[in-house]
Parts: structure tokens; C-alpha cells; sequence
């Protein structure tokens, strides 16, 4: 008898089912819908790439009734948008840990398109890593890859455990051929700050740098300590990097006390919830070493 | 012991299942009566049909209906001697319930393929399809199908047949719902 597999199957629908009281159809684009979150009371949360317009945009809830929205803000940096709706209208998604996901696990993806009912897709986890920074410029908590069929229209959907909790946002724009999921906690980072000011805003430096090593005769000189930096190649006037007083030729050689050998460092460190703070940089300039103090500004607009 | 797989239920829904015999193509059809088999009107041309068995034994059938707009056909194969397959209304699905497929992808002879139901009914707008076929009812299925699945049975975990495997579009599978048979076929031989 297949009676296991009936019971997983009953599994697999019940998930979609209670998980797809939250999911929503979103109406921001022509022609095809894609799908939505509500993830907070009032709050919806889709993907970026699929909100084509900043008015007139509506959802159409579990119920069947379309409703206005009002967008909040954006990420294009991790592709997602956020919607305000009237509170109290559906239910709110019930959120998972996606850090006990490994691969092999089985997950569903969910949408929604207009007034029909969810729209399921199943797989498995293919491959899960750390921190990711998405070529958009945002940075993800956790790498999620799956073999999910991202299906016109899901994008914006949830990530779904057989258990019916929210892994995740479901992107058909960040990566191929494996669809990328935003985890629960980079959506919650970013959605704190949408709601505060409808953007996230990225910390910056204002100079261009590039890894250097330096020559045996200066890893032996008194207080260098380093193997090698990075080279400050450009300084943007009137830029935080300008104002700590850096200048071309400089090499950072750790910034807030971590050793910086790659950009990557640094692109990580200003990714995080940094704008405003005050980072202690050391530098070595004409043979010296150096420190200064620089206090990160907010990447200008035009600029992500 | 799991019994987590389809295995048993396609063994035997595999015995309903035959292979549809054109010059240069390959289509499913399934047992629906006592010599009766369904398959889609686009893989039969003409009134006569070759139809393998799952032994292998070849028969000849003749086309009794087809209909286009819905793309089914119901065949008639003297000496079939098959069992009619279980069928199961797809409207009494959820998304996400474990569904597989019986066919003939690209000549492979009776292969499996497994996924989930999408949803059920019309396409969303925007799909890249022609508008009078997006419209149609459709089980939709996140399931992988090619070219020799056209006409096969699409069925639940317990191997009832939901569908007609039609055609892919965006990547799903789309089958026309069962039901539809009924109309065609009636009354239904034991």
C-alpha cells in the first residue's frame, strides 16, 4: 500500500493550505500577477523585480476580494518590495528558522494569481551557504538554493517546510538556474528599515581601493604587521573616506579591528546596519603606520 | 520499511498504460474500458491507430471519437485485453498533493515522473499561450513532461487517474481534467 506516501501527500497539501492563508496575489505589474507575503499585520512583502509600478497597485487576498495597496518602499539590493494593506484583513504568516535547512530537505514554493486559489510548486534544498552578496548589491544572511520550479507568477511567494512555516521569499531575478530564496531574516532586517524610511540604506566609505601586498622589506618594519591591504585608489570629495583624511596611496590594513586583505570585507561590513557609526582604521602611509577614525555615511541613492 | 515512493501504485496503473504508434511519433494512451482506450486527438491522425501493449504485443484500434477542441480521442482496440485504469475527480485535490505520470517521454517506454498539483482551472494571464487555450480548465502539475507523455495518465498517490497529460507551458504540466472524458465516453464499460 502507498499509505505513507497518502499521508506525506495529506502533509504536503495541509502545509499549502494553512500556509497560503497569508500568501496573496499582487497586481503591480501588467498582465501577469505575482505573489505576496503578508508578513506582518498590514504588511506585505514581495519581490522587487515584480513591482513594475510605483501606484496603482492591488492585492487580491486568500478570500478573493482586491484590494489597494500602497507601497512602502523597496530593496533593490535584495529584491524586495514592501506593500502596506489595512490590518486585519488575513492572517499572518507563521515564520520558520531557514538556518536548520540543508540540503535534501523538501520544500514547496507558494503563490497566488488573482482570485483562484494557491498555486503550489515542490523540491528540495540544493545547496545552502552563508552570507551571499547578490550581484544587486543587498546582502542575503543564507544562501538557499533549490531545485524549485519558480513558475510564472511565484515570484514574491513564499518558501514553505512540510510544517507550513515561512522560510523564506522566493526570487526568480537574483540567480539561475537554481531559484534563490531571501530568508526570513534578511526580509525582517530590511522590512525594519522600509517601514522606517522606505529604503535600506547601505553604509559608504567614498574611496576605491584594491588589495596590495607589501614587499618583504616593509613586513619587517616596526608596527606594520600586516601581509599586505588595501590601496586606496580614489577618494570622492567631501566623502567619509575624504573627511577621516585618507588619501590615494593610503592602505587600510583593518578596519574596526579585522585585518582587510579583500573589497569583500569591507562591502560586508557596510552592508551590515552600519551608517553612522565610527570605525577605527589602520593605515599605512609612506612606510608608517597610521590610524584614523572615519564615520561611515549612507551610500548616496543614484549610486546603488 | 517506507513505502514513501510510487512505486507500487505505477506498477500498477503501468498495466493500463499503452504506447500509441505513429510513423515518426510516440503518444501514451491509457485503458478507460473493455477495449476501450483515451489518449489526446493530437497524437492520432486518421482513423486507424498501431497500439503497443505493455508486453509488447501490438494491436490495431480505430478511432471512434475525436475531439479536438478538448484534444482527446477514444479509441477502440479489439484484443486490449487491459484494465480499465481508477480515476478520481481532480476538483477534490489541494495543491500540493503528490502526483505522477505514466508516458513515453521522448520513446523512453513506460517511464515515471513525479511532482505535486499546482492548481487547478484556468492559466493565469500572461502565460505564453494562445488565449482560447490559457482559458481552458487545466490540472496544472509541477511535474516534468516531454514530448511521447501527450495522452498519458496523470494520478494521484494512490494511482487514480486526475488527467489527460496534454501539454507543457512556463515548464507545467497541463492535463485535461478526467471528467471530460465522461462526456465523450458514455455510458462506461465495466
Amino acid at each position: 500500500m502507498s499509505a505513507t506516501l497518502s499521508a506525506f501527500s495529506d502533509q504536503l497539501a495541509d502545509a499549502v493550505e494553512h500556509a497560503a492563508t497569508s500568501v496573496v496575489s499582487v497586481h503591480a505589474r501588467p498582465r501577469l500577477p505575482s505573489s505576496g507575503v503578508h508578513w506582518r499585520d498590514g504588511v506585505v512583502v514581495t519581490t522587487d523585480g515584480t513591482v513594475r509600478r510605483d501606484q496603482d497597485i492591488e492585492v487580491t487576498l486568500p478570500d478573493g476580494s482586491r484590494i489597494s495597496a500602497q507601497l512602502a518602499g523597496r530593496d533593490p539590493g535584495t529584491d524586495l518590495a514592501v506593500l502596506r494593506i489595512p490590518p486585519g484583513r488575513l492572517a499572518v504568516a507563521k515564520l520558520g528558522d531557514p538556518a536548520a535547512l540543508r540540503p535534501g530537505h523538501l520544500v514547496l514554493a507558494l503563490g497566488r494569481a488573482g482570485d483562484r486559489g494557491p498555486r503550489a510548486a515542490f523540491g528540495a534544498v540544493s545547496a545552502t551557504a552563508g552570507k551571499w552578496r547578490c550581484w544587486k548589491g543587498g546582502e542575503l544572511d543564507l544562501s538557499i538554493q533549490s531545485d524549485l520550479t519558480v513558475y510564472p507568477g511565484l515570484g514574491g511567494g513564499p518558501l514553505v517546510s512540510p510544517d507550513a512555516l515561512v522560510l523564506g521569499l522566493n526570487s526568480g531575478a537574483l540567480s539561475r538556474p537554481l531559484a534563490t530564496t531571501i530568508p526570513v531574516h534578511t526580509v525582517e532586517r530590511a522590512l525594519d528599515q522600509i517601514l522606517a524610511k522606505g529604503y535600506v540604506a547601505r553604509g559608504w566609505l567614498g574611496a576605491a581601493m584594491q588589495p596590495v601586498r607589501f614587499s618583504a622589506a616593509m613586513r619587517t618594519r616596526p608596527g606594520i604587521g600586516h601581509e599586505g591591504g588595501l590601496v586606496i585608489l580614489s577618494v570622492e570629495p567631501n566623502a567619509p573616506a575624504a573627511l577621516a583624511g585618507l588619501m590615494v596611496g593610503d592602505v587600510i590594513v583593518a578596519l574596526d579591528g579585522h585585518p582587510t586583505t579583500h573589497p569583500d570585507q569591507v562591502l560586508e561590513l557596510l552592508a551590515g546596519d552600519i551608517v553612522g557609526r565610527s570605525l577605527s582604521v589602520e593605515l599605512v602611509r609612506g612606510g608608517k603606520s597610521e590610524r584614523a577614525d572615519l564615520l561611515v555615511g549612507e551610500r548616496p541613492r543614484t549610486a546603488r | 520499511m517506507s513505502t514513501l515512493f510510487h512505486a507500487l501504485a505505477a506498477d500498477r496503473l503501468k498495466e493500463s498504460v499503452v504506447e500509441i504508434r505513429l510513423e515518426s511519433s510516440v503518444g501514451t494512451g491509457f485503458t478507460w474500458g473493455f477495449d476501450v482506450v483515451v489518449t489526446n486527438a493530437h497524437v492520432v491522425r486518421g482513423d486507424r491507430v498501431e497500439v503497443r501493449l505493455p508486453d509488447g504485443q501490438m494491436r490495431s484500434g480505430r478511432v471512434r471519437v475525436a475531439d479536438r477542441a478538448r484534444d482527446l480521442a477514444v479509441l477502440d482496440v479489439p484484443g486490449l485485453g487491459l484494465s480499465a485504469v481508477r480515476c478520481r475527480d481532480p476538483a477534490l485535490l489541494r495543491p500540493g498533493e503528490a502526483l505522477f505520470a505514466i508516458g513515453h517521454p521522448l520513446g523512453v517506454r513506460h517511464a515515471l515522473s513525479s511532482g505535486v498539483l499546482h492548481g487547478l482551472g484556468p492559466l493565469p494571464d500572461g502565460y505564453p499561450v494562445a488565449a482560447e487555450l490559457r482559458r481552458r480548465i487545466w490540472v496544472q502539475a509541477d511535474l516534468r513532461l516531454a514530448p511521447g507523455n501527450s495522452g498519458g495518465p496523470l494520478a494521484d498517490a494512490q494511482g487514480r487517474v486526475i488527467g489527460i497529460n496534454t501539454m507543457i507551458v512556463g515548464g507545467l504540466a497541463l492535463a485535461v481534467p478526467i471528467v471530460e472524458v465522461e462526456s465523450l465516453v458514455r455510458p462506461r464499460a465495466a
